[in-house]
């Protein structure tokens, strides 16, 4: 009996012990004991493509603070936390990193000390991004961005759900393991996209539905849930899947290409969290890898069973009557005049609302948000495009918000569902209307 | 690119995406359509498009190519449009003035299409703003285009 207890308690010693290292431990990295060199220039450039990839200042940057300052503030439902300060001050940024601490900061979620990071810094995408890159980035951040001595704000989660340890155990479960790996089958142009949208690009951690435990469903085209649309912070980030309703089934290679590249094309306009992401990130992108992304999208099938009845633009008659319907005055006074009274937008300039993924998803969220909030200014290369939505939440009551989206969700051949002045009260509470000062965080 | 603004062709040397709006006033020096909001919301820069009422600081210039532009510069060349100005002269309308040209090419636009509009009929195409409130007086000129008579105030 005694011999068992000292059996079960060098068992627990050990199991514990085990799982102490773990949880503490920092992974290796392929730059471990690499001394610093010189950056050349043409590397710092290179690390600040990169950054424009992984779009680090949307976060790491707001648009009163100095680049990479920190300061945003994300909401969780157990408490804010905010992006860190990633200038290379020595004090309060990144300064001291080496290049192995900040390869597992960015890919592994691990500070030098040992701590796990939230990964609401998308580390789960970063750690397939290659070596070259991260090199690459590294010198950026040291080289080519200004120390700036901002101190870090705490984060508002309080024990015992701040205790970061427990993430170590959700890291080994969720988080793939090894850089991007070429597909043979696949040509060069695939394999890049694939790369950019998994890596850098990150684009599931906004249009990947979640698991309960928050994970995404699929990180790469494996698995039938990646990119296949989810609701994040009151925006529905559609599919980026084939489908024809809620997808991109309809829009050509050279559609996403020009959506990417200029924020627009003629079936929609970036808009909410799309816009910054736009004017931050993908504008700066070259064209072959805006290309490469669009080429691997295209590539991604659909699933008519979740997408729904296709589609199709049925002009309103005085016979099926839009006219008598609930909101179509307030449509007629102050959406038509720019979505036209045909529901179908002019040109690239302004999106159509018949047939838009946003009129066909049972979530309202995007266009309850959009009509309360408006939306940010594109602004590419520079310069603010003429038109923008303004925010209707000062004008317009919720009942008369939920009549107006309504009467859109069930014209022209839309099919998206009505909504409540409940649905429409729930995200004005929460949300904010976007500034209309044009908004391009500066790297440098 | 080329226009057709008030029965002349205009060329134009000019983006797509750029508003009618700016067109027509810096391009074009016709000032009397007025620039308000710049959001389609007051509608001071009202303008005719092959008859229909559009606000022209949302109307890129490619959506209107190859469509007859009509301002408030060319609107009495229109019988209907002549019969509005006469009312608004008649009744007094414009307090301040400047969203009157506007609110005249919302007349036109609604009595083109419903000679003989209801009382719901003027509330729900007269939607644009005028800051002196000078509504019962557009009201009541609109109504004596449309044939009724209502005491002017």
């Amino acid at each position: 009996m005694k011999k068992f207890l000292l059996t079960l308690i060098a068992i627990i010693v050990i199991a514990g012990g085990g799982l102490f290292w773990f949880v503490t431990h920092k992974p290796g990295s392929p730059f471990d004991g690499e001394t610093a060199s010189a950056a050349p220039a043409d590397l710092v450039h290179r690390g600040e493509m990169v950054a424009r990839q992984a779009d680090c200042v949307a976060c790491h940057s707001t648009p009163d603070s100095k680049p990479f300052s920190g300061g945003l503030e994300m909401g969780t439902p157990l408490g804010s936390i905010f992006a860190t300060n990633i200038s290379p001050d020595k004090q309060t940024g990144i300064g001291n990193y080496t290049l192995a601490d900040f390869d597992r900061a960015v890919r592994h979620g691990v500070t030098p000390d040992g701590k796990r990071l939230y990964p609401a810094m998308p580390y789960p995408s970063y750690v397939k991004m290659t070596d070259d890159d991260i090199r690459a980035l590294y010198a950026f951040m040291m080289n080519g961005v200004q120390p700036q001595n901002v101190p870090n704000k705490p984060s508002g989660i309080e024990w015992p759900m701040n205790m970061r340890w427990p993430l170590a155990l959700w890291n080994a479960v969720f988080v793939p393991s090894g850089t991007y790996a070429a597909k043979p089958q696949q040509d060069e142009q695939w394999n890049r996209g694939a790369y950019l949208v998994q890596a850098a690009g990150h684009c599931g951690a906004c249009h990947t539905p979640r698991s309960v435990t928050m994970n995404e469903k699929a990180l790469d085209e494996g698995g039938t849930d990646f990119l296949a649309g989810a609701l994040l912070d009151g925006w529905y980030a559609p599919s980026l899947r084939q489908d024809h309703n809620t997808g991109l089934a309809r829009w050509s290679e050279d559609d996403i290409f020009a959506f990417l590249k200029n924020g627009r094309n003629k079936h929609a306009v970036v808009f909410g969290s799309m816009a910054e992401a736009y004017n931050n990130s993908t504008q700066f992108m070259t064209d072959d890898d805006l290309k490469a992304i669009s080429h691997y999208l295209k590539s991604l099938p659909g699933d008519p069973a979740r997408d729904g009845q296709p589609w199709a633009y049925v002009a309103a008659t005085s016979a099926t009557g839009n006219a008598g319907k609930p909101g179509a005055q307030t449509y007629a006074a102050k959406c038509g005049f720019c979505h036209g009274t045909d529901g179908r937008g002019k040109n690239e300039w302004i999106p159509p609302l018949a047939g838009a993924a946003s009129s066909l998803i049972s979530h309202s969220e995007s266009q309850v948000n959009v009509t309360l909030n408006g939306s940010a200014r594109v602004v590419t290369a520079d310069i603010p495009d003429a038109y923008r939505m303004p925010s209707f939440r000062e004008q317009l009551s919720d009942r008369q918000i939920a009549d107006v989206i309504s009467y859109v969700r069930s014209s022209w051949g839309n099919h998206g569902g009505p909504v409540t002045p409940e649905d429409v009260k729930a995200l004005r509470e929460h949300t904010d209307p976007a500034s209309s000062n044009p908004i391009v965080l500066q790297m440098r | 690119m080329q226009l057709q603004i008030n029965n002349k062709t205009h060329e134009v040397d000019a983006d797509g995406d750029t508003p009618l709006l700016w067109v027509i006033r810096d391009n074009l020096g016709m000032t009397g359509t007025k620039y308000g909001c710049g959001l389609a919301q007051c509608g001071a820069c009202s303008v005719l498009v092959d008859g229909e009422i559009v606000r022209s600081c949302v109307t890129p210039l490619d959506s209107v190519i190859g469509r007859s532009v009509t301002t408030i510069e060319a609107i009495e060349t229109d019988p209907v449009g002549k019969a509005v100005v006469a009312a608004w002269v008649n009744h007094q309308v414009p307090q301040c003035g400047y969203c009157q040209s506007g609110q005249v090419m919302a007349a036109t636009a609604l009595l083109k299409q419903t000679p003989n509009p209801t009382e719901d009929d003027i509330a729900a195409a007269m939607v644009n703003l005028c800051r002196c409130g000078t509504y019962n007086f557009i009201k009541t000129a609109v109504n004596e285009v449309a044939g009724r008579k209502e005491a002017s105030l």
